[in-house]
């Protein structure tokens, strides 16, 4: 992987404020995504927001609307 | 008078239509909240067409300005080594229970420009145009930098509403 101190330089402030952004969109996305899996292959919300290192009521409330009811009741506690 | 109540029933309407579509374009890209980026591309769907008719008049192609976010997205995330495609993060789309409406900040910033922009242009009615006025007229963010991914110079944009606006008007 490049070197993440130096890139993007630090005299383009520009572009290195797109990468937090783009950056933040790709969490976002890995979050969501991840979360939907877990919840898929039965853990819980407690489960869940213990591993984000959120509460669970963040973690229900961000990601509950997303996720298919059936699979988010099957296993889950809430 | 009575064509002044009419024009702002009609920019009520146009306004619902926006930020519902709006949020439907973020929840598209898997995000929860919409940026100016998504009422870009909201302001292609209203019915007025102006938005799309500015884009081309500029030598754009509106349909391309969706590719264009996530390629200023692969862009950014090269600039620190991360190779996009080489991660498993494409946009889902999210569904939002959501009751009360909300942006993200540049959205925000699109809906006062508009609110600004339409009290100077109170004979007309509210356009896809002023949307693409508003983000035309933006130094930074992922509107602009999808923008210039596609090779839209902002100025010549901020020409072809002008033109655009004028010929609604004529």
């Amino acid at each position: 992987m490049s070197d993440i101190k130096s890139l993007p330089s630090a005299d383009d402030p520009e572009q290195a404020l797109a990468a937090v952004v783009a950056l933040r969109v790709m969490a976002e996305r890995l979050e969501r995504k991840a979360v939907r899996k877990a919840i898929e292959q039965g853990w819980s919300w407690s489960q869940v927001a213990e591993a984000l290192g959120v509460t669970k009521q963040a973690a229900h409330k961000r990601h509950a609307a997303s996720i298919p009811k059936k699979k988010a009741v099957k296993k889950g506690d809430r | 008078m009575f064509n002044r109540t009419r024009l702002r029933f009609r920019d009520m309407k146009t306004i619902k239509m926006l930020i519902a579509g709006a949020d439907e374009q973020a929840h598209g890209s898997g995000e929860d909240k919409p940026g100016a980026e998504h009422y870009l591309l909201s302001a292609f769907n209203l019915s007025d067409g102006s938005a799309r008719r500015v884009f081309e008049r500029s030598g754009a192609d509106p349909d391309k300005f969706r590719d264009a976010i996530e390629e200023q997205y692969r862009d950014a995330l090269s600039s620190v080594g991360i190779d996009d495609d080489a991660i498993d993060a494409d946009a889902e789309l999210i569904t939002s229970t959501k009751v009360l409406h909300n942006s993200k900040p540049s959205g925000q910033a699109v809906m006062k420009a508009l609110y600004a922009l339409k009290q100077e242009d109170k004979d007309r009615p509210l356009l896809g145009a002023h949307v693409v006025a508003v983000v035309a007229g933006m130094e930074y963010g992922v509107a602009v930098r999808a923008l210039r991914a596609m090779g839209v110079d902002q100025a010549c944009l901020a020409n072809a509403v002008r033109e655009e606006l004028e010929s609604f008007h004529s």
